[in-house]
């Protein structure tokens, strides 16, 4: 019950785009799917074993695209994926944090990273408008150590930064900001089970 | 007349779609309610005991969703012929959500078909109508 060569490849290249539309989801559910999908293909072809069979049934699955969308009911992910808004994956990011504690870790971080990223990017901003104003102040005596970001005026203890507060912040933010992003749709693809897979 | 407007064929498709999308999970819980069936045998069973016109590619990921939901299990069985198959089966939670949709779409469809028996009857009597007037178009009889 094999199918004829040129079948089996245009199987396995459905097959196989399907997995990779699929890759969000949990490895096990994936290869359940897939397989599942392959004697699908092949009871559907096992007498003929024609190019056509294979192609009819194939067709009749619709687009790996297709088929793979259907499966990932999960909203929330689906969203997600689709938004790179940072509101909308805080959002996200909030609906999971009050569901388990994975997803508070994940939120908290996010906010931090999110916050930092966006202040250390308006901190590069005023550094240029207001050089003397803005910086980084550090004060560390025998009774008191400070260590804060100061704009508009004179700031007690020494600038620590200096001039490299621009690249941090004109750089550096938005990189931290990126990266949070990322590292928030990475969770959200690893750890979020969505429900119906559970 | 019913000829000078017909309803547009691409709404009314389309509502028909929806209405057997809409309906497709009761008539699969249905199928397994006698006993497992892998994805073809079940695809096989609402073309032949229905007039389902099933895309096959909604069966498989409505599974998928049912099982996610506990309304139907599945297991890997080996066959003699070759590949394993993958068997659903309902549990107990599926046959009660059958139970329940079975009932409220007996109750639905008892009403729907109240409010259509006015309509019912006037395209009854358009019907015969035709039948017994002289057909000018000629494409259109029955």
């Amino acid at each position: 019950m094999t199918l004829a060569a040129e079948s089996q490849k245009s199987a396995d290249a459905y097959l196989a785009a399907l997995r990779r539309q699929l890759r969000e989801l949990m490895d096990e559910d994936v290869n359940d799917i897939v397989a599942e999908i392959r004697m699908h293909i092949l009871d559907k072809t096992s007498d003929g074993a024609e190019p056509d069979a294979v192609a009819a049934t194939l067709a009749a699955l619709g687009t790996p695209a297709e088929l793979a969308e259907r499966y990932r009911t999960d909203e929330l992910l689906k969203r997600a994926r689709m938004s790179r808004s940072p509101a909308y994956l805080l959002r996200s990011l909030l609906r999971w944090a009050g569901l388990s504690l994975v997803g508070l870790i994940v939120f908290c971080i996010s906010v931090i990273g999110f916050g930092l990223g966006g202040g250390f990017f308006i901190l590069g901003v005023l550094k240029v408008i207001n050089y003397h104003g803005t910086g980084l102040w550090g004060q560390f005596t025998d009774t008191n150590w400070s260590l804060g970001f100061q704009s508009g005026g004179n700031g007690a203890g020494h600038e620590l930064l200096g001039w490299w507060l621009l690249p941090l912040g004109l750089l550096g933010g938005p990189a931290l900001f990126f990266l949070t992003a990322r590292f928030g749709l990475w969770s959200l693809r690893k750890f979020w089970r969505p429900r119906a897979w559970r | 007349m019913k000829e000078s407007s017909p309803p547009t064929p691409e709404s009314s498709e389309k509502w028909e779609i929806q209405l057997r999308k809409g309906s497709l999970e009761l008539a699969i819980l249905a199928a397994l309610w006698e006993g497992r069936l892998y994805g073809l045998e079940i695809l096989r069973h609402l073309e032949t005991n229905s007039d389902m016109i099933v895309v096959e590619g909604t069966v498989y990921p409505l599974l998928s969703r049912l099982r996610g939901l506990g309304f139907v299990e599945s297991e890997w069985v080996e066959s003699e012929f070759g590949h394993p198959r993958k068997y659903y089966r309902l549990t107990a939670a599926g046959r009660q959500r059958a139970v329940e949709m079975s009932r409220i779409w007996a109750r639905f469809s008892a009403s729907m078909n109240d409010l259509l028996a006015p309509l019912e009857k006037e395209t009854q009597g358009e019907h015969e109508g035709k039948k017994t007037g002289i057909d000018k178009t000629g494409e259109e009889k029955p």
